[in-house]
């Protein structure tokens, strides 16, 4: 019977309780005692309909609350105490104010029919809750189809209640004690289908055993109590036979139902912990797999995982074995200190056959010698790997002090978790990943960005000297540096009467290599204000790196400087790439002496830096690069090479200077064109062309020799001097 | 990414260093690690061998530079050997043959260490 079909308004059903009770009333007043079979009939219409919407009234109440079992079961079990000490007291308080009841109940005063109505329509009250707290607790956990057993048990009350009219004929009291033997059957039946049960923890049942016995015992007294002869059963059922009937039957319902909870709560002790623990690891599991999207830090993920193997195993202490390079570190300990963990540590993987081991093993730490030396006497460790892409990270380690040791439930609850560990930690490390990845292309973007700026943003255009550069960065910031520099001698004279130039390229990669960069850009800069010579400069600048550049780091850089009056260049190399001088189709290169800026800060750097002069002529192609030009790749990993950049530049060599540039870039560019540029590549031409008509007396066949130095694989035509 | 490794043998107190592969800005932790495990150790006769290596990189150069000072104060040097002429070149356009000793072959070295011991005696 589903209460809740009966769609009525809440508050009607308030309002057809009143008017059905009020009804009974008045009924009560007038026909109290009257042995009319239809006046009978009629009573137990009214009554029938009064507990009816009773019963449909607070059923409404129920439906808004979520119950556990163990709250209903105390609520049968105060109901049911109460109509114990309702039934005591009317026992011994009624027959003081009315007299014998079976005597009263013939001629009712007016005193005794209030006083009746009141007590009956509470006990219909009471009937009636603990009617709809059974028929809650029968649906708990319940599924669907169960519930044509209850309804047909409920039809069957009724059934049984409402013949019990019949007893006004005695031989027609047959059909009432078959409803009743029926009922009674359908109780047993329904008693037994407790499916609660078995989802209430351990110590909630051993409290339902206790409250089971006592509340059965209640509905037996409450059950046996109503005799004939007692005045609560004798107004009871002079009120309305059904109604007295319907009790009964719920207090047999009562008792047969708390009997069967008592056994079956009993027999499910035994199992009660393997029940709870299931529950647990069902919980622990859905709570960490939840973790598994959230915990970013690695800390806050094993403090985690640890304080969760604690409740999926059972176990006194829990901590994490975690790889370090070669070393097996305890982290995330529980329950247990530093030390000890790692003690135990040191005897388990003692034995080599445990590293690298893929599943789960227990150890007895029986034979462990330094037991003793441990604060709290443990028993045995489960310990179950950590691994991720198959490659063992750590171990998770449970331990139990006591005598009782491991059994196989918790070595695989360990197992299954220990996955999930495994999982998560993989999560949160590849997320660490990302963040890191992030952050280093973020710092690339600002050492690019440096980078650009220190570069000179556009070539100078001069009358004697065309200038062409080209700079391409690789995607980790090289390090490449060049810069031009204009030096006048006479501030009066339109243009400058000297040209400065200087490549460098800093070690390393990346925002540290662009600070570095950045550095010497400001010493350059300074020095070539004041100092004019190549080989001074570069001393100096040697000397101001002293105080800023590591150990490790050093910059290879060569400087220049073209005299336009004198038409010559000289040139100072602290470790760079030579330079290249292409004239009359041979390339020479001019590569003087000279340690990296950095390497060496003493007297060695400053006696073997040498500095050449030599006389620029017409057509005259000075080439500097860095080595991110010889070194470009192809995809079998060969170089680009000085043979075939050498070729280019005497290849085009009479093109004007943009026109080589493009060309060498345009190479190296299908060169490499299927592998990633490793280092940034810069590239800068400076193409001598005095006008025709000037210094044509200027002997142009031999250059002075002004040094003794010859240049290795120079052509005999190019001598220079050293300085 | 290339590969790179080393491996290390020991002759006497002099530590024959064999480098395998790309050194550079990547890989220059594991020479570096390498050094400082020698020094560690009280190892600062080092002979590195450079006969495997394929590529050396700035970075790569910067490792010798960060621990030489360290071990001339112990009375230790670091000898290069048995390059091949790309990585010779990388390391003459420096002017590191200024500041380091280079040979032919790693007994070269080794010899060189043991005549200087003898000197000291």
């Amino acid at each position: 019977m589903n209460l809740k079909s009966i769609r009525i308004k809440h508050n009607i059903k308030l309002q057809l309780f009143l008017i059905s009770a009020g009804l009974l009333f008045i009924y009560k007043m007038f026909f109290y005692s009257d042995t009319s079979f239809l006046l009978k009939l009629l009573n137990e219409i009214i009554v029938f309909s009064t507990v009816l919407f009773m019963v449909l009234y607070a059923n409404d109440l129920f439906n808004e609350k979520k119950f556990t079992p163990l709250s209903l079961v105390m609520n049968l079990g105060i109901l049911c105490a109460v109509i114990f000490l309702a039934v005591l007291f009317s026992d011994s308080l009624l027959p003081v104010l009315f007299g014998k009841i079976s005597d009263t109940l013939k001629n009712p005063d007016f005193f005794f029919k209030i006083i009746s109505f009141l007590y009956v329509l509470f006990f219909a009250a009471v009937v009636s809750q603990l009617f709809l707290i059974f028929k809650e607790l029968h649906f708990l956990k319940q599924k669907k189809s169960s519930s044509i057993y209850f309804t047909t048990m409920v039809w069957f009350f009724l059934l049984a209640s409402i013949t019990s009219i019949m007893d006004f004929f005695p031989e027609l009291s047959y059909i009432k004690n078959t409803f009743f033997i029926i009922s009674i059957i359908l109780i047993i039946f329904n008693s037994i289908k407790i499916s609660w049960i078995a989802f209430i923890t351990k110590k909630e049942k051993l409290s339902l055993l206790l409250l089971s016995v006592i509340i059965c015992v209640l509905f037996f007294v409450n059950l046996f109590g109503s005799s004939h002869e007692n005045s609560h059963y004798q107004i009871f059922s002079g009120f309305s036979s059904s109604l007295g009937e319907f009790y009964l039957i719920i207090m047999i319902y009562g008792a047969a139902y708390f009997m069967v909870l008592f056994f079956t709560t009993l027999f499910h002790i035994p199992t009660a912990e393997a029940y709870d623990r299931k529950a647990q690891e069902v919980s622990s599991l859905q709570y960490f797999s939840k973790l598994i999207t959230q915990v970013l830090d690695f800390n806050e993920l094993t403090e985690t995982i640890t304080e969760i193997a604690l409740k999926v195993s059972n176990a006194d202490a829990a901590w994490i074995v975690w790889k370090y390079e070669r070393v097996l570190k305890p982290i995330a300990h529980k329950n247990i200190g530093y030390l000890d963990a790692e003690l135990i540590n040191d005897f388990i993987f003692r034995n080599k056959s445990f590293i690298e081991s893929h599943s789960s093993f227990i150890q007895s730490l029986e034979k462990f010698e330094k037991r003793s030396q441990l604060n709290e006497l443990y028993s045995t460790v489960l310990v179950a790997p950590i691994e991720t892409h198959n490659e063992i990270r750590g171990y998770l380690a449970v331990t139990k002090k006591s005598d009782f040791i491991f059994d196989d439930e918790d070595k695989s609850a360990i197992d299954t978790f220990s996955d999930y560990a495994s999982i998560a930690i993989e999560n949160s490390r590849l997320l660490e990943e990302s963040i890191e990845k992030e952050r280093l292309e973020k710092e690339l973007d600002v050492a690019r960005e440096i980078q650009r700026k220190i570069l000179p943003s556009k070539d100078p255009v001069y009358e004697k000297l065309s200038v062409s550069s080209v700079f391409i960065p690789a995607f980790e910031v090289g390090g490449d540096y060049y810069d031009f520099f204009e030096i006048d001698e006479d501030p009066d004279k339109v243009g400058a009467s000297k040209f400065g130039f200087v490549i460098a390229d800093v070690s390393g990669k990346g925002i540290s290599a662009a600070f570095i960069m950045a550095e010497v850009k400001g010493i350059f800069e300074s020095l070539s204000k004041t100092i004019e010579s190549p080989k001074e400069i570069l001393t100096k600048a040697n000397q101001i790196l002293k105080r800023s550049l590591d150990r490790k780091n050093f910059v290879s850089a060569a400087y220049g400087l073209i005299d336009f009056k004198r038409e010559v260049i000289s040139i100072a190399r602290a470790g760079h790439c030579p330079l290249l001088l292409v004239r009359e189709g041979k390339v020479v290169n001019i590569r003087p002496q000279g340690i990296g800026l950095g390497l060496n800060y003493g007297d060695q750097f400053n006696l073997t830096l040498e500095e050449i002069e030599l006389d620029l002529r017409d057509n005259d192609m000075i080439v500097l690069y860095t080595d991110g030009i010889t070194e470009a790749k192809n995809l079998d990993m060969e170089d680009f090479g000085e043979t075939k950049f050498e070729t280019i530049l005497l290849d085009n060599s009479e093109k004007s200077a943009d026109e080589i540039s493009n060309e060498v870039i345009k190479e190296i560019s299908q060169f490499s064109k299927h592998n990633t540029q490793h280092d940034d590549i810069t590239l800068v031409i400076l193409k001598w062309k005095p006008r025709q008509s000037a210094e044509g007396g200027r002997d142009r066949q031999n250059l002075k020799i002004h040094g003794e130095k010859e240049w290795q694989n120079s052509t005999p035509q190019l001598k220079t001097r050293v300085i | 990414m290339a590969e790179f490794n080393t491996s290390v043998k020991n002759q006497g107190d002099i530590s024959l260093l064999y480098l395998n592969g790309y050194l550079d800005a990547h890989t220059a932790s594991v020479l570096e690690n390498n050094f400082s495990d020698l020094i560690a150790k009280d190892k600062f006769k080092i002979v590195v061998n450079f006969k495997d290596l394929v590529y050396i990189s700035s970075a790569g150069l910067g490792v010798f530079m960060a621990f030489i000072e360290k071990i001339r104060e112990n009375n230790g040097d670091i000898k290069l050997t048995s390059m091949s002429d790309k990585v010779y070149n990388i390391f003459d356009l420096l002017g590191f043959p200024l500041l380091y000793e280079f040979y032919k072959s790693e007994d070269e070295a080794v010899k060189k260490f043991e005549e200087t011991d003898k000197l000291e005696k």
